[in-house]
């Protein structure tokens, strides 16, 4: 189809290292899908300090990538110099909508630019799909009860968060057009110095992304019982977490809890160990495609819900599956 | 919003915000811990120290002197809230209520004063000596005695069931005073400081229920009291613990409403996850029945209880008619409720695995004390009847 | 030097009630439940209640709300927050994420503050942008995911502790400035009693989309540029196998499962 109606826009994050974010090359690939319906084009915005490896892999996902080498994107609080970059560059473009992720960073990026275009926000989107001219959205509400389909209102454009792994990336089988532009103009918003990091735990890939998950609970007793946790997960290809109750005991850092008030994941293979499934963890990891629970209680909540849940010690339970895994 | 009327209630923001809080609060903090207190039967000192911290203790007294100033409503909301999660518990608050109604009815100022301020902020406990071993529904045959000796009183003699009476700074103590008076105006009430020489926490009671209150029996050995720690004048000793009584029971009623909720609730949960015969016990009558009946029951003496402490807070003319009907009414209720409740539970249920026993155990005295629940139908047939000619 | 902090709080259905529902109109039925305060409010609400006890000051809790949105200012006012101001105006039910900013950001102009501090998302909106579009509209520095605020009232700055996938930054910025807290400032207080009692003769003051001198038209649910055009219920997930046995017998189930659905 000829003269795209806009349009649909990705702005990328990074990694510390510079290379482009797993939940970016969702969301491009989402763009395109959406694109490909709307009869649009896609396309993706990196700002960086240096921003040529991440544009460079945008690159297989959308036609055109616009990578702004920001110097002020290092040294200062990332979401907001980004959002300004972007909405320069698409105040001379015709948007049909704006993805980006739904992570810390992505719905940063979001609400800034939902200000700065003045643009309706649709979030935390497990799905998307473009009808009659627009994205709608599924959005999961009420702790996993029900599932709500959104679209903006007739004539409108917006943006979009989308959750990690809701879409599987997928290249675009060639290459975009990548241009290079340098960043011109004030940055009008205040910048916010980032004056130290420390670094902790040496972090795996950020859990939300993780396609298998294994998760200690209460049950994992202390941070010693996480080695076994680690175990399987590496044994599995897999990310380790963890319920809220092992993170305030300290047995594990906050970055890998899921649950209401930690993160929430969509993984293939959610495997929970010692963990008694209640709603508050419930509702982080309930979309799994696969769940299996060890738990000595078999009338724990997660029985109710779980593809199959082993009654057992799950140290014992544990080593056998590792023996099981090594013998496959 | 709505004031309290004088023929029906309805519960201010203040209030459900304050209930709401309580509720949390135990259900948090409190109901963890209530198996643990039941079977050690140790004082736990922990949840007093965590109803200090939070004002609790300090509901029942003058705002002036450290206190809440709460009604006897929001008293009767806070023991129903922490009942619900741990008997023993909630008997901290409600003793440290009725210990310190004399005072509050009949003190000076002076005398408030003086102790309300520690008992307001839990660092005091306070216990409520009435009972003796050969004086318990015929309380007036109390035999302690209190002789007069310069600026002081002896005090000599031994009560029993004493609730706190091992965990108490300040003891409200019923005496006789002139035992050539007549019956009722033989008695007076003095606030006793303890430790102090003389005075004995002689042994404790193992009970069936509320396992965790310490139910001492006290000695009185020639203990000096100060004449200023004479509540009233002598002799109004009796027409102090009647008054406690009317404020006291719908306290008990409260706490009685509470065991009763978190029974229902414990056998409600259960029937939702259970499975027999290829369904949730909850789908079969006889359980929707039982439950049904329980919920009733317990709503029943919970709006009594409400009322009945609206009408005693305003100074009914048949408050204590009010008191005894509710006391008597949730007593039963609870004792009721929890027994059903053990029954929904089956096999289990006469377990300690789930909490239902130990609240069918602790229901059991609110239907013995603060006047039995035969006790409770002499006073209102008498408020039905009048007094004999 | 003492401290100002606007805290913003939004009523939420209980999530522990488990009673939420849309009404008719694809709206949130906020009458359905109880209302109680949005949960992570309570963690950036308990930070800034220790930071006026470390540095004086004090706390004004910010809400945009039905009526009945004033029982839950009071429960942040029990906790020790000195006033609330409630926005609430009829034509606000259905309000979408725009108009929500741009009333709070017009409640905020009309205040003076050193921080103004919101939750990590709502849990019946979930949505977590709030936040930096306020501090945009108000050119605030925006600081988020705040896993510890330390302002210095007499440098005029402030600093924050945000969670990284390594570990943590440390970012800084002057005063005034909008701050988005996490679960990690720290467990919430219990009001106490004492601050239930005092709550009634703090005050609380109502400001309607009049009082605001915000146009009906241009913000509220009649301005909503989103909507809800369905609902469905999650797929079920099928039934449960329990498997009991020795832990090599739930091993093998568990490797069979997986190699089944090409897990492993």
């Amino acid at each position: 189809m000829a003269a795209a109606k806009g349009t649909i826009w990705v702005v990328a994050e990074t990694n510390a290292d510079g290379s482009l974010a797993k939940s970016s090359t969702e969301v491009a690939t989402l763009a395109r899908t959406l694109a490909e319906a709307a009869g649009a084009s896609a396309a993706a915005i990196v700002v960086a300090s240096d921003p040529k490896a991440a544009a460079a892999e945008l690159a297989r996902y959308v036609g055109r990538v616009v990578a702004v080498a920001e110097p002020k994107a290092a040294g200062h609080a990332w979401a907001q110099v980004a959002a300004q970059r972007a909405a320069a560059i698409l105040a001379s473009e015709t948007p049909a909508a704006i993805l980006t992720g739904a992570g810390p960073d992505g719905r940063d990026v979001a609400g800034t630019l939902a200000t700065l275009l003045e643009r309706p926000v649709l979030v935390n989107a497990t799905a998307v799909a473009w009808k009659d001219g627009g994205p709608s959205v599924e959005m999961s509400v009420f702790g996993g009860k029900l599932v709500t389909t959104s679209s903006l209102v007739d004539g409108e454009w917006g943006i979009v968060t989308v959750r990690p792994n809701v879409v599987t990336a997928e290249e675009a089988g060639s290459i975009g057009e990548v241009e290079d532009v340098a960043s011109s103009g004030d940055l009008e918003l205040p910048l916010v110095k980032i004056v130290d990091q420390v670094s902790e735990a040496a972090a795996a890939l950020p859990i939300e992304e993780a396609r298998i998950i294994v998760a200690g609970g209460r049950g994992v007793g202390g941070p010693d019982g996480f080695a076994l946790v680690q175990e399987l997960a590496d044994a599995l290809g897999g990310a380790v977490g963890a319920t809220r109750a092992a993170v305030d005991s300290g047995w594990i850092p906050y970055n890998q809890q899921i649950g209401q008030t930690g993160k929430i994941v969509k993984p293939q293979l959610y495997l929970a160990l010692g963990i008694s499934g209640a709603i508050q963890h419930k509702v982080g990891m309930q979309t799994a495609g696969t769940i299996v629970g060890v738990n000595r209680d078999p009338d724990a909540p997660i029985a109710e819900f779980a593809d199959l849940v082993v009654v057992g010690d799950l140290f014992e339970v544990g080593e056998a599956l590792l023996a099981e895994l090594k013998r496959r | 919003m709505t004031e309290p009327t004088p023929t029906g209630y309805r519960l201010t923001e203040e209030q459900t915000l304050l209930r709401d809080t309580i509720r949390t609060l135990a259900f948090e903090q409190i109901a963890p811990r209530a198996a643990e207190i039941d079977r050690s039967g140790e004082f736990p000192e922990d949840v007093r120290q965590l109803l200090a911290g939070q004002d609790v203790l300090a509901l029942p007294y003058p705002v002036e002197h450290g206190g809440l100033g709460a009604d006897l409503l929001t008293q009767c909301l806070a023991i129903e809230a922490i009942a619900h999660a741990c008997v023993t518990s909630s008997l901290i608050l409600s003793v440290q209520a009725l210990a310190s109604l004399p005072l509050l009815l009949g003190g000076t100022k002076e005398q408030h004063e003086r102790f309300f301020p520690d008992l307001a902020s839990g660092k005091v406990l306070a216990a409520f000596a009435l009972t003796e071993p050969e004086a318990g529904s015929d309380a007036a045959a109390l035999r302690t005695r209190a002789v007069r000796d310069g600026d002081s009183y002896r005090i000599s003699g031994t009560k029993r069931f004493i609730t706190n009476g091992s965990v108490a700074g300040l003891i409200t103590v019923f005496a006789v005073t002139n035992p050539d008076a007549k019956r009722h105006a033989r008695i007076s009430a003095f606030a006793v400081e303890v430790p102090a020489d003389g005075f004995k926490v002689a042994r404790l009671e193992h009970k069936l229920g509320i396992r965790g209150s310490p139910t001492a029996e006290l000695t009185f050995d020639d203990v000096r009291v100060p004449a200023s720690n004479l509540i009233g004048a002598e002799g109004d000793g009796w027409k102090l613990a009647l008054g406690t009584l009317d404020r006291s029971r719908p306290g008990i009623a409260a706490q009685a409403v509470g065991i009763a909720q978190g029974a229902l609730d414990a056998a409600a949960q259960y029937a939702r996850e259970r499975k027999q015969f290829g369904q949730r016990i909850g789908e079969f009558q006889m359980i929707q029945a039982m439950l049904a009946d329980m919920d009733a029951r317990t709503e029943a003496a919970r709006q009594l209880t409400y009322k009945a402490a609206t009408e005693v807070e305003a100074g009914a003319h048949d408050a204590t008619r009010w008191a005894s009907v509710a006391k008597l009414v949730a007593g039963d209720t609870a004792m009721a409720v929890t027994t059903d409740a053990v029954q929904v539970l089956g096999g289990y249920g006469y377990t300690d695995d789930y909490p239902v026993e130990r609240m069918m155990r602790d229901a059991k005295i609110t239907q013995l004390y603060e006047g039995t629940q035969q006790i409770q139908r002499l006073v209102i047939a008498r408020a039905l009847l009048g007094k004999p000619d | 030097m003492p401290l100002r902090i606007v805290v913003l709080t939004k009523p939420v259905p209980d999530p522990a009630a488990a009673a939420e529902r849309l009404g008719a109109d694809g709206r949130l039925d906020r009458a359905a439940s109880p209302a109680v305060i949005n949960g992570n409010d309570e963690y950036t609400l308990e930070a800034s209640l220790k930071l006026v006890e470390a540095h004086g000051g004090e706390v004004t809790l910010l809400s945009m709300a039905p009526a009945s949105g004033i029982e839950t200012l009071r429960k942040g006012l029990a906790m020790g927050a000195h006033r609330g101001i409630l926005v609430t105006d009829p034509a606000l039910a259905g309000s979408d994420q725009w108009s929500t900013v741009q009333v709070l950001a017009a409640a905020l102009r009309e205040l003076e503050y050193d921080l103004v501090l919101a939750g990590f998302d709502t849990s019946d909106g979930v949505g977590g942008v709030v936040g930096a579009a306020i501090a945009t509209m108000l050119r605030l520095p925006y600081l988020s995911s705040a896993a510890k605020i330390e302002p210095d009232p007499d440098a005029c700055t402030v600093r924050v502790r945000r969670i990284s996938p390594t570990g943590f930054d440390v970012l800084e910025a002057p005063m005034p400035a909008l701050i988005v807290g996490t679960q990690l400032l720290g467990e919430p207080r219990y009001p106490s009693l004492k601050g239930i009692m005092a709550a009634r003769s703090k005050e609380v003051v109502t400001k309607s989309l009049a009082d605001l001198e915000l146009d009906a038209k241009a913000v509220g649910g009649a301005a909503s540029r989103s909507k809800v055009t369905g609902t469905t219920k999650p797929p079920a997930r099928g039934a449960t196998q329990v498997v009991r046995g020795t832990p090599e017998e739930g091993a093998k189930a568990i490797a069979d499962l997986l190699a089944s659905r090409r897990l492993i």
